[in-house]
């Protein structure tokens, strides 16, 4: 009931916005995440367990990521100081449920919410854009770490990684667990980071636990082995 | 209540869709609309006029969908001009889509550069936004070249003196009819001296 009435109270201030004479843009919502004490990370919200039932069309997709390329990049590939993450060849259902997150408020991030916001996209172009990013091929030379820890950072992920994420760093699309592989280390750095720390707040508590103890230069160095992963190897060199 | 929620969303969707619908008009006919109505301000090319006036932005070679949104918003109010909604308030549908497609099909004539000094440091946003703010790279929606796409208006050659007015409209939410407003968020996040900039090089495109 209460759910209900702030569905439709904020639908109505939104619509009051958007008819309002001079509109400015809605601000990101806040949506409960990880700090509150009935989160579920696999609950999926009402957009999320749509576009996970949509067929997305890679080639309107490619249309629609126009509006994404400017930051992303034409190929996803982002920027190599991990300002802007790469996304190509990423899982469907992990694109699905990160955008949805950004969207509706549970992975905070004011900087991309403007363009990504479902005043500004629809459900079924985050379906296209989804389909079109994850046929995208690794666009290789992604931003790497310092590459003086590497033997720690292998080790820390064969011990703490290799069972979600994988030994290729190829992730689990059933299990919304990402692609790893290829991504900027200092993109890989700053996730690790929030993640830990609670400020990311749609993260996977199991993997919150498995980072809980990592200092800085454990989180650099699992991150430099991550970001040196090659395309078609096991592990690292 | 599940029919107010409906319309809500329709409301959402229809606001949100990407690219517009192909443009059907006669450009011969919006020639001759055009040289009653809007030479005076906007050239017999839509190349502008001589000396040029930066407060009448060139119209040639802009994508009909484009031209045709910004007649019909200035119709409906919703882009605000008090010139300009005089001038659509005697144009009928038909009329808008011959204008749209007439000047779609215009050369584009080259802009003029009063500020050189600034091609630098507006060529090197247009290609990069400001990753630390979260502005993208103009290039991703206007094209590397400026042509834009049926989505995303042509900006090539464009008056800079007028790109820099309707940044700073955009900026202040006086102009609010860009889709999703996306124009708006990020002129938020620039400041007057990457609009100058980016303007002039704008100016500079082909």
């Amino acid at each position: 009931m209460k759910k209900a009435f702030l569905t439709s109270l904020t639908l109505t201030l939104s619509l009051a916005v958007l008819s309002s004479a001079h509109a400015a843009p809605p601000q990101q919502p806040k949506a409960p995440g990880i700090e509150s004490p009935d989160y579920v990370w696999e609950a999926q919200s009402g957009e999320e367990a749509i576009l996970l039932k949509m067929k997305g069309n890679a080639e309107r997709g490619k249309i629609a990521y126009q509006g994404c390329q400017g930051c992303h990049k034409p190929d996803a590939s982002g920027l190599p100081d991990g300002a802007y993450p790469q996304l190509a060849g990423q899982h469907i259902t992990v694109l699905i449920k990160q955008i949805s997150d950004v969207r509706e408020g549970r992975r905070d991030n004011p900087k991309m919410f403007p363009f990504a916001g479902k005043h500004v996209m629809d459900t079924q172009e985050v379906a296209d854009i989804a389909a079109f990013l994850n046929r995208l091929p690794l666009p290789g030379n992604n931003g790497k770490g310092p590459g003086s820890d590497l033997a720690r950072g292998k080790a820390l992920y064969q011990k703490d990684c290799v069972t979600c994420h994988g030994e290729r760093g190829e992730g689990n699309a059933e299990k919304f667990y990402p692609v790893t592989k290829g991504q900027h280390y200092r993109y890989l750095v700053r996730q690790i980071t929030a993640i830990r720390d609670g400020n990311r707040r749609n993260a996977n508590p199991k993997m919150v636990k498995v980072v809980k103890r990592y200092s800085t230069s454990d989180i650099s160095a699992v991150a430099d082995y991550i970001s040196r992963i090659g395309p078609g190897e096991k592990t690292a060199k | 209540m599940n029919r107010f929620l409906c319309a809500i969303l329709f409301i959402f969707s229809a606001g949100s869709a990407g690219a517009a619908l192909p443009v059907k008009g006669d450009a011969n006919k919006g020639k001759a609309i055009s040289a009653r109505a809007c030479i005076a301000c906007h050239g017999p090319d839509g190349n502008g006029i001589s000396p040029p006036n930066p407060d009448y932005p060139k119209l040639a070679a802009k994508q009909p969908e484009y031209l045709l949104k910004q007649l019909k918003d200035f119709k409906a109010g919703k882009r605000k001009n008090d010139i300009m909604s005089a001038m659509v308030a005697s144009l009928s549908p038909d009329d808008m889509s011959n204008l749209a497609v007439f000047f779609a099909e215009q050369k584009n004539k080259p802009g003029i550069v009063n500020n050189p000094d600034l091609l630098e440091s507006g060529k090197k946003f247009f290609a990069n936004g400001n990753p630390d703010l979260g502005v993208p790279a103009c290039t991703g929606c206007h094209q590397p070249d400026g042509s834009g796409t049926s989505a995303y208006p042509h900006l090539a050659g464009q008056h800079a003196a007028y790109v820099y007015q309707q940044l700073k409209r955009f900026a202040s939410s006086e102009r609010d009819n860009d889709r999703g407003l996306v124009m708006q968020s990020l002129a938020l996040r620039m400041t007057e001296q990457e609009m100058k900039a980016v303007a002039e090089y704008v100016a500079s495109l082909k």
